[in-house]
């Protein structure tokens, strides 16, 4: 009898577990198959390789925003890797050092910060002072977003390999810079890649911090220091167009933007697994 | 694929290193339009100008703040705003017109096949929530003949700063005393009701998706996309349909301002259409004042641009639903051009 009642609560714990499984995958599961039942109609030989037509003519592409995207994300993750693996990498193997509160503090403070606000920073530090919009300080931007994600990322990754890699590394006389770069950071390597593809996966996707920095451009440039145009903006401006084929086109860059980020993820996870 | 578009973007990247680029920004009132005069002007010279639709407002201030080579406005400067310029950079501003175009009340009634009438009071009085049906007798009396649904009347607004939202509210004025009171004239206003959206195609947008609802938008953005738009009653007594006819019988003023800021609205024309309005490119008289110009070839190109759109440019107009500048525009423009100056030197 009791045995009996607790494997029917075992069941039912695994049903909800199951249940609650299924809810969550449930959204997800749905935005992928709605964003590629709209979307995937709208990619073709034009969209990858035509500039914008202006409103109302059918046709034209993505290409300037499609270019736009790998040179800003870029750009952005070479800033916002660099600054936040070494603030993880400093946390984590310095803790006694007098700068990690203040870090901390910054960290949680700025992974809280609304988007659009990092790109009112940028527009302040990087768009006033050269005079003009450019794909350098959405750049900033999207970094300054990064940077955050990528810190806790790298410390959380860092803290749980055991310390006994370090002491074998300075056992044998190696100075702690070296530990680090040659021990504790090749071990850690593959939650660190985690953690750079979850900046940028986050900051891929937002077109508030592009607005005043980025800003866009209807021409194809490749040019680091004007303005330049990226897939969240362009999704942003034609979805809530009155134009069809605008709409039609603005799914067909989600659409893209989702397939862009899985390959990216899967390449990367290939690239650490060898 | 992703190969085959990487190999493309490398052999594209010699193509396009050169060349000019001019940064624009403001109204998206013309936007069709300046979309297709910068892809017209960059087949014909090699300039690039990339013009973003952030709304009148926006590019009045992106000006101000030195960001863009160019502004671009359905609403003149105001005397103190041309004053903040001239106090902050020492320079006047130079309002270049381009286009004329109407502001047209757009709804979304689906079963309607003719237009609806308006006369400017039931205009003011629906934006300010007070007519709540599309049955209401006040429409009914307008539109003898045609059956209206019982539908709720459902506002939509601009939610940015818009020269559109100033024709619109400047018009709205000056036919409806409670209007002039309670909401005023402006880029952006406190609207009594309604909803926001973002920019002229924002409007077009949620007024399209919306049954009952009522809004405004450029001409343009109606005819493109089918939207249903009203005629609306001049001050002559006529109702009047937004076309290149009826603007330009608004137009058709005698006393031109050399500075061409003027005001069409509540035309006295018997033909002219209520509520027409120029739109303006802004730019500083003395270039080198904005840092956005790096070079005097940057400054002679946006001359060549802004010459070529008030002449050659203007057979671009009327295919788009925008009247053409009339003659005595035209000759102020050509005035105001040659007096921009870099450097202090010419530009012509």
């Amino acid at each position: 009898m009791n045995l009996r009642r607790r494997y029917l609560r075992d069941r039912i714990m695994v049903a909800f577990v199951y249940l609650g499984t299924l809810v969550v995958l449930l959204p997800l599961g749905f935005i992928l198959v709605h964003v590629f039942l709209s979307g995937v109609g709208a990619l073709n030989w034009d969209f990858f390789t035509k500039p914008p037509a202006p409103p109302g003519e059918p046709g034209g592409g993505m290409l300037p925003a499609i270019v736009g995207t790998f040179v800003i994300d870029l750009m952005a993750l070479a800033m916002g890797g660099a600054l936040g693996l070494g603030g993880g990498v400093l946390m984590a193997e310095y803790p006694e050092h007098p700068l990690n509160r203040p870090l901390r503090l910054v960290a949680n403070v700025l992974g809280g910060v609304p988007a659009i606000l990092m790109g009112l920073f940028a527009f302040v530090v990087v768009v006033l002072p050269m005079g003009g919009f450019s794909a350098f300080s959405g750049s900033v931007a999207l970094a300054v977003l990064m940077i955050p994600i990528i810190m806790r990322a790298t410390e959380e990754v860092l803290r749980m390999l055991p310390w006994e890699l370090r002491e074998a590394g300075l056992a044998l006389g190696l100075p702690r810079w070296r530990v680090t770069l040659s021990l504790v950071l090749p071990a850690a390597k593959g939650g660190i890649v985690t953690g750079l593809l979850l900046a940028l996966a986050r900051a891929a996707g937002e077109a508030a911090p592009l607005l005043f920095t980025a800003f866009g451009n209807s021409f194809l440039s490749f040019d680091p220091l004007g303005p330049m145009d990226s897939l969240p903006l362009k999704i942003y401006v034609y979805a809530i167009s009155p134009y069809e084929d605008w709409i039609r086109q603005a799914w067909g860059a989600a659409l893209l933007l989702v397939l862009l980020l899985m390959v990216t993820n899967y390449l990367a996870r290939r690239a650490v697994r060898r | 694929m992703l190969r085959r578009f990487f190999w493309l973007v490398f052999l594209l990247v010699p193509a396009l290193a050169a060349g000019v680029t001019l940064n624009g920004a403001g109204a998206t009132f013309p936007y069709p339009l300046y979309a297709k005069y910068f892809s017209a002007y960059h087949k014909l010279t090699g300039v690039r100008v990339n013009y973003q639709s952030i709304g009148s407002g926006g590019g009045i201030r992106q000006l101000y703040a030195q960001t863009v080579h160019f502004g671009a406005s359905d609403a003149p400067l105001t005397d103190e705003q041309v004053e903040a310029f001239e106090r902050k950079f020492g320079t006047a501003v130079v309002h270049v017109p381009t286009a004329l175009g109407a502001v047209v009340p757009i709804y979304n009634l689906p079963g309607l096949s003719t237009p609806l009438r308006f006369s400017g009071p039931l205009l003011a009085d629906l934006f300010l929530g007070k007519v709540k049906k599309w049955n209401d007798p006040r429409i009914a009396e307008l539109n003898p003949g045609v059956k209206l649904p019982p539908f709720p009347v459902t506002v939509v607004h601009r939610s940015d700063g818009s020269g559109t939202t100033y024709v619109w509210t400047e018009y709205l004025a000056k036919v409806s005393q409670e209007w002039r009171d309670r909401v005023g004239v402006g880029k952006s206003v406190s609207w009594p009701t309604g909803l926001g959206g973002k920019g002229n195609e924002g409007v077009a947008g949620l007024v399209r998706q919306t049954p009952g609802a009522i809004g405004y938008a450029e001409l343009v953005y109606a005819v493109q996309n089918k939207i249903a738009y009203g005629a609306v009653q001049n001050r002559a007594g006529k109702f009047v349909l937004a076309d290149l006819a009826t603007v330009k019988a608004a137009a058709a003023i005698d006393d031109f301002p050399t500075d061409t800021r003027v005001s069409l609205t509540d035309t006295p024309a018997l033909d002219g259409y209520p509520v027409a309005s120029f739109t303006w490119i802004l730019v500083y008289r003395d270039l080198d004042k904005n840092r956005a110009f790096k070079s005097k070839a940057e400054a002679k190109a946006l001359f060549d641009l802004l010459w070529w759109i008030v002449h050659d440019g203007q057979k671009l107009n009327e295919a788009l639903h925008y009247a053409a500048l009339p003659e005595v525009a035209v000759r102020a423009s050509e005035a105001n051009l040659r007096a921009l100056r870099y450097r202090g030197e010419p530009l012509e």
